[in-house]
């Protein structure tokens, strides 16, 4: 059995939104009941992974669960993977959770709306991060990864009138978002390449995943996406940037939770990647690097926000490392890492008091800079003192002071580093490397001293230091201010001092135990003193350097960091040179683009006629010319087509292109397309109606010098016989089928009618395979198009709002003399129409009720009543029209497409699918009417199209007053 | 049929293009209705021809007695008829609007009066960051 519960997984992910968002619903003001509904969250999320791991134990990494498949097809489900390394960070992050949000209250004080804004957030973020840490699918994780981008960012720039934190919340948005996109990508490469979506079966089958290009390109994406979460140069910049944020996000996101998500996927990683040969070099390198870099830039900050930035820069570059020794063995195969999530979480245990100090010193005391610190002890400031032993204490825990967790996790450190060098002599170099970061550490930790104190060697001097406190936050929830921070650097000197406990909490999640002498646990801190070796020499050599650097003058100035310019640099650069090739690309000249897009298809044929020339020959068994009446009405297609553009008179070219048109008919009835042929037919009537009627609105032509022919025809002869060769080959491939080839049309014409096993014993129930097509298999489809319709109607009313009608019934004239609201004055045309119109509409009922069976249906029905109604309009004019139609045709619209929609979604109430059709014979003496509840849709197709037709129509027909 | 059917696609398809690269709205109003003609007889030459080979016809896509022709390339220029209605609607509007509010429709000189939108001064502020460069 898999001993994950997914309920109880699910429920700790969830809980912090929903705790979150429910504090909205609390009414302004409640504020501690806020605070404490909030709290409920993460604690919920503690409750519940405390509980699981009580109920089942620790997970191996090889044992995931899905909970629920949420889409298969795309690998991506809700999948659990509950082991050491994911309950440790669970709970870590819950844990610190709660701790921030009671903080937190302490931070905002009683402000009201900050905090009824804050909270949301954080729970979003805090559920994102839970997420993270516990998902076994890949994509799920990438899924929660971005969360805690995107709610970090409100959370940054959760001061959203300072333009700086915006900015700055941007920067990290983007950084980590672009990383998030490389993690995609890798885990898209990962899983594409292994067969295998979730973490847990990478680890199982972790041998045989190879060293192809494939999963090297992962990896190395992969790695991109932690590296830039977790403030790896060069992406290191947006942490420090990140500072504009408030303390509290700062003590969360910045120490305990969002950038050790990086770590995390590395500690993930290591089963998979970790035989890779690339590896080693790649994870230790970035992280060396970081490492330094950020413990010379941390001794260099003033400002104690950023300085504790840089050094959690450092500490996250120290963690990278790690794992990348990870991927080093001696000759007995042990591999260099040990202990790795007692390092984690001792970072936490100090990193996290040292914000919160910060925060609250700035509160209190109002420092912000190690200046402004200056003789904080002989200060009469009420908890001055306090704030000060918490700062130093988790200073000497940053500084690696014996007697802390973190001494004995840096001992651990450079046990591995000695490990992997003893295979890897070059690893020498990142010894000295460390050596060297733990300096700048045990410097920063001396000088804090020293400057709380007084003393000489401190930063700043009595005559600079602010005596005057900020100070609120002193009501009955003051003591948060403090509290959690002192609970936190506590465990600090509980683990380093009594390492049983620590080892009887940490010891049954940690994963990665190789080295023999630590199978027991975290060792008594005098225990390296008793057999000293090269990390204790390393570690000694650390404070002695760090203390004499701490004392010295030297790196005190403040130093800006260089890589502080990469994003506003690179920004500025994408502006820049994205502006010039947006108006190389966007003239504004339509024929550019069109020009471009013709270019780009005859490429595009021209390469598949490179890869088979075989579609350049002319197929065989052409029977060119079969039917008489077929290639007459083609010639006329081709004549009034070349015709149109040698015409100059407009009215001549609406009726020669509505010639082509009606050609076209006829081709529709030799292909045997009656169905075709009358909607063509009405479509043609219609559209040579509305294009007169648009001419008469538009200015004439100008008589300027044409545009040069000649390379306009070569590209269009082109691209007419590109389409016109595609249109041979597939007409000759349809003919040429052989009979066992089935086609869609053939599943059609079976079901037609009848159903079969495929369909559920369900057919279309109507012997007009175009209109069942229409009405009942591609129903949707339709459904869709109609709304098309409705909507290009819409937009032409709203384009053309109609003027009101003038008090007397009268209408407005807005073209001087042209028609008139009577109509057309012809004697001939009101007597033909008095006697066609009800022709037609009679037709029209009969193609609607015949549809199903015979030629017709609801387009065709709706097109033939808005030919009659627009002749009718036409002869007797607008008043009359409007006796006869007293609505708007928006009216038609509205109801055909509430019709066809309900008719749609009936089925859905009865259990059955989208669109399933029933039908009843209805006996009219003689022949019996086949009724098909299809046919009511096709009423709200008919009312669609007459609502359409007719009124577009008349709104251009009122322009002119006719 | 097949090769007729060819033929007519490729003059109507080489007219509507050369239409659509002309100065006027209009022409290329016109070039874009033609181009659907084009579009539904390619599709419907899918169908095959409705001449068996042995003479004789295929009936049309209603059940009955005889061979049936494919019945969905038409279902599917039905479909594409009527939106070509739908689109024409529009275009047409369009059209009238542009002459109204532009007094002309001649597409260079429309692209005289609306160039497109980025402009030089989008330079952004020194530290960069997006508040300097959003664009208006």
């Amino acid at each position: 059995m898999v001993p994950v519960d997914p309920a109880l997984v699910m429920a700790a992910i969830g809980a912090p939104v929903v705790a979150g968002t429910a504090t909205l619903l609390l009414p302004r003001g409640r504020t501690s009941l806020r605070v404490l509904l909030a709290t409920c969250g993460p604690l919920a999320s503690l409750l519940f992974v405390g509980a699981h791991l009580r109920r089942y134990g620790v997970a191996s990494n090889e044992e995931g669960t899905t909970a629920i498949a949420w889409v298969p097809s795309l690998n991506l489900d809700l999948g659990f993977l509950v082991d050491g390394l994911a309950t440790f960070f669970a709970l870590l992050i819950a844990g610190v959770g709660v701790l921030i949000v009671l903080y937190s209250r302490a931070y905002f004080g009683s402000d009201g709306p900050s905090l009824a804004r804050f909270f949301p957030a954080l729970g979003l973020f805090t559920t994102a991060m839970l997420g993270v840490v516990l998902a076994d699918h890949m994509l799920l994780t990438v899924l929660f990864w971005e969360l805690t981008s995107i709610s970090s960012f409100f959370l940054i720039g959760w001061d959203r009138d300072d333009e700086e934190a915006v900015k700055r919340a941007t920067q990290a948005f983007v950084t980590t978002g672009l990383g998030g996109l490389s993690l995609l990508g890798g885990v898209l490469l990962l899983g594409d390449a292994t067969g295998s979506w979730r973490w847990s079966g990478l680890v199982t089958g972790a041998s045989d995943i190879g060293s192809g290009g494939t999963i090297v390109a992962a990896f190395i994406l992969i790695f991109i996406g932690a590296a830039s979460k977790s403030a790896q140069w060069p992406f290191h910049y947006w942490l420090p940037g990140a500072m504009l944020a408030p303390t509290p996000v700062s003590a969360y996101l910045h120490s305990a939770t969002m950038v050790k998500a990086g770590v995390f996927l590395l500690g993930r990683l290591l089963p998979v990647f970790g035989l890779l040969s690339l590896w080693l070099p790649v994870v230790v390198a970035f992280g060396a690097v970081t490492m330094l870099l950020g413990a010379v830039l941390a001794l260099q900050q003033h400002e104690l926000k950023r300085m504790f930035a840089y050094a959690t820069v450092s500490q996250l570059g120290l963690f990278v490392c790690m794992y990348g020794l990870g991927g080093a063995t001696d000759g007995h195969g042990v591999s260099a890492i040990d202990w790795d999530l007692s390092q984690i979480a001792s970072h936490a245990l100090y990193k996290a008091p040292l914000f919160l100090v910060a925060g609250a010193l700035a509160h209190r005391v109002g420092a912000r800079r190690m200046s402004e610190l200056f003789g904080l002890w002989r200060r009469r400031v009420p908890g001055a003192r306090l704030l000060a032993v918490i700062l130093l204490a988790a200073g000497y825990a940053l500084a690696g002071g014996p007697g802390t967790v973190s001494f004995v996790a840096k001992e651990l450190f450079f046990g591995s580093v000695r490990h992997a060098a003893g295979t890897r002599p070059l690893l020498v170099v990142v010894a000295v490397m460390a050596v060297l970061a733990a300096m700048c550490n045990v410097a920063i930790a001396v000088r804090l001293a020293a400057t709380v104190f007084g003393w000489r060697t401190g930063v700043g001097d009595a005559a600079g230091a602010s005596t005057h406190g900020a100070g609120h936050g002193n009501d009955r929830w003051g003591a948060v201010l403090w509290l959690p921070a002192a609970g936190l650097v506590l465990l600090q000197y509980v683990g380093g001092l009594v390492p049983t406990v620590w080892n009887s909490v940490f010891g049954r999640l940690e994963v990665n135990v190789n080295d023999e002498a630590f199978a027991g646990g975290l060792p008594w801190f005098w225990e390296p003193f008793l057999h000293p070796g090269v990390p204790l020499a390393m570690s000694m050599a650390a404070i002695v350097l760090g203390i004499a650097l701490g004392c010295s003058a030297l790196m005190r100035g403040q130093v800006d960091d260089v890589h502080d310019r990469i994003y506003p640099e690179s920004y500025r650069l994408i502006l820049r040179y994205g502006h010039r090739a947006f108006h190389r690309v966007q003239t504004g000249h339509l024929r550019h683009y069109l020009v471009l897009m013709f270019a780009m298809l005859l490429l595009s044929i021209s390469w598949a006629a490179w890869i088979d020339p075989s579609m350049l020959r002319l197929p065989d068994g052409l029977a060119p010319f079969e039917s008489l009446s077929g290639l007459m009405l083609g010639a006329v297609v081709c004549a009034a087509a070349i015709a149109l553009p040698l015409v100059s008179e407009r009215v001549v070219r609406v009726l020669v292109l509505g010639a082509s048109g009606f050609a076209v008919v006829g081709l529709y009835l030799v292909y045997q397309a009656p169905d075709l042929a009358l909607t063509q037919l009405m479509f043609e009537i219609i559209s040579v109606i509305l294009f007169l009627l648009v001419l008469r609105l538009l200015p004439r032509p100008d008589r300027r010098p044409r545009i040069s022919p000649a390379p306009r025809l070569v590209l269009a002869v082109l691209v007419g016989l590109v389409v016109g060769w595609m249109t041979l080959l597939a007409g000759h491939a349809a003919e040429q089928r052989g009979e066992e080839v089935a086609t869609l049309g053939e599943f059609f014409e079976e079901h037609s009618l009848h159903g079969s096993e495929l369909t559920d014993g369900h057919g279309g129930g109507g012997r007009n395979i175009v209109n069942v097509i229409l009405v009942d298999f591609r129903g949707f489809d339709t459904l869709g198009e109609i709304t098309v319709l409705a909507t290009a109607a819409l937009g032409v009313w709203s384009m053309l709002p109609g003027r009101r009608r003038h008090r007397d019934g009268g209408f407005p004239r807005t073209v001087p003399g042209v028609g008139s609201p009577a109509g057309i004055d012809s004697l001939i045309l009101r007597t033909a129409v008095q006697l066609v119109f009800p022709l037609t509409m009679l037709f029209a009922v009969y193609a609607a009720l015949k549809g199903h069976d015979g030629p017709g249906g609801g387009f065709i029905a709706g097109l033939v009543t808005a030919v009659g109604l627009c002749t009718y309009r036409m002869a007797f004019g607008q008043r009359a029209f409007h006796r006869l139609l007293p609505i708007h045709p928006r009216w038609l619209v509205f109801v055909g497409l509430s019709v066809a929609a309900g008719v749609a979604a009936l089925p859905l109430l009865l259990g059955q699918p989208l669109l399933r059709s029933g039908s009843a014979t209805l006996s009219l003496g003689g022949e019996g009417l086949h009724l098909v509840s299809a046919m009511a849709f096709d009423l709200g197709v008919l009312l669609v199209v007459v609502g359409v037709a007719v009124g577009m129509i008349g709104r251009l027909g009122e322009e002119l007053n006719w | 049929m097949t090769t007729v059917l060819a033929i007519c696609v490729t003059v109507i398809v080489t007219v509507s293009v050369y239409l659509m690269l002309s100065r006027e709205l209009k022409s290329i109003a016109m070039g874009v209705f033609l181009l659907g003609h084009g579009a539904n007889l390619s599709i419907i030459a899918m169908s095959g021809s409705p001449v068996l080979p042995g003479g004789g016809l295929r009936q049309p896509p209603i059940l009955g007695d005889g061979i049936l022709v494919d019945a969905l390339p038409q279902a599917l220029i039905l479909t594409a008829i009527v939106i070509n209605f739908a689109v024409m609607g529009f275009f047409l509007t369009l059209l009238v609007l542009t002459a109204r509010n532009t007094g002309t429709l001649n597409l260079d000189e429309l692209a005289l009066e609306d160039p497109p939108v980025a402009s030089p001064e989008l330079e952004p502020t020194v530290d960069g960051g997006p508040g300097g460069g959003v664009g208006r």
